[in-house]
């Protein structure tokens, strides 16, 4: 199978991160995924443009987020680009202390930020960032098998 | 309450998370949230309820109803299955919320 490729642009403003998710759930429906997969790739793809629109533009509108969307023969790529301020060892190194360990017990410890990475991390096959020519580029794969059916 | 949008996400997240604050401070302090018309969560949104839960504090509880199975998955990424007593149905929760009400 070729593989498939389109390329998404929205506006960052979170407001308008909804038609990309619309836009994916819809595309993944071209690969041999469950309607899980296909909720858990969207969560994902939501999360990346969200924390380009709050932390890569400061929640200032009026910067392309770019979504590259392409279907392989045995896996799903989504790369979610910008070109505002790279991700920050800060922020890379919180899922090296995953936010999703905390004692459930624990009202005033509970999490109520900084969920995002680590979702994407839980839900995705590999997870992997970039920064070149200042553009910055987090790549998410989601693996699938393909049954043949041919006899 | 129930929650008449389909999509509790980044965009509204932070005006939810104010009215439903506004709501407790007003001494509504148990709350059921029905989330039966809700199809998407991510994680701002459900921070907003995790922040509501943490404003009631020991003063009254918030329980979760009619949750679809793919943001129940979304739950259990978070391990947000562990914090909140969450019901198939509306009435399951009332009735449960109810008893503290006895307390």
């Amino acid at each position: 199978m070729l593989e498939k490729r389109i390329k998404l642009i929205i506006d960052s403003n979170l407001e308008d991160v909804q038609m990309v998710s619309n836009a994916i759930n819809r595309l993944c429906t071209l690969g041999p995924l469950t309607d899980l997969e296909i909720f858990h790739i969207e969560l994902a793809v939501v999360e990346s443009v969200n924390n380009v629109i709050e932390h890569a533009y400061n929640n200032e509108r009026g910067h392309e987020v770019e979504i590259i969307f392409t279907l392989y023969a045995n896996r799903v790529t989504l790369d979610v680009c910008d070109m505002g301020m790279t991700m920050d060892d800060k922020l890379k190194n919180r899922i090296e202390k995953s936010p999703l360990e905390f004692d459930p017990t624990e009202l005033n410890m509970l999490p109520e930020r900084g969920l995002g990475l680590a979702i994407i991390h839980e839900v995705m096959d590999d997870v992997a960032y970039s920064s070149c020519h200042d553009k910055n580029t987090l790549t998410l794969t989601k693996r699938f098998i393909v049954h043949d059916t041919r006899r | 309450m129930d929650l008449l949008v389909d999509r509790l996400d980044a965009s509204i997240a932070s005006n939810f998370r104010n009215k439903l604050i506004e709501i407790i401070k007003d001494g509504n302090t148990l709350i059921v949230l029905n989330l039966t018309n809700v199809t998407f969560v991510d994680s701002s949104g459900l921070g907003s309820i995790v922040s509501c839960l943490k404003t009631l504090g020991a003063k009254g509880d918030l329980t979760l109803c009619c949750i679809d199975e793919r943001i129940m998955s979304m739950f259990r990424l978070t391990r947000m299955d562990r914090v909140f007593k969450i019901f198939n149905t509306e009435g399951e929760a009332i009735k449960n919320i109810s008893h503290l009400t006895r307390l």
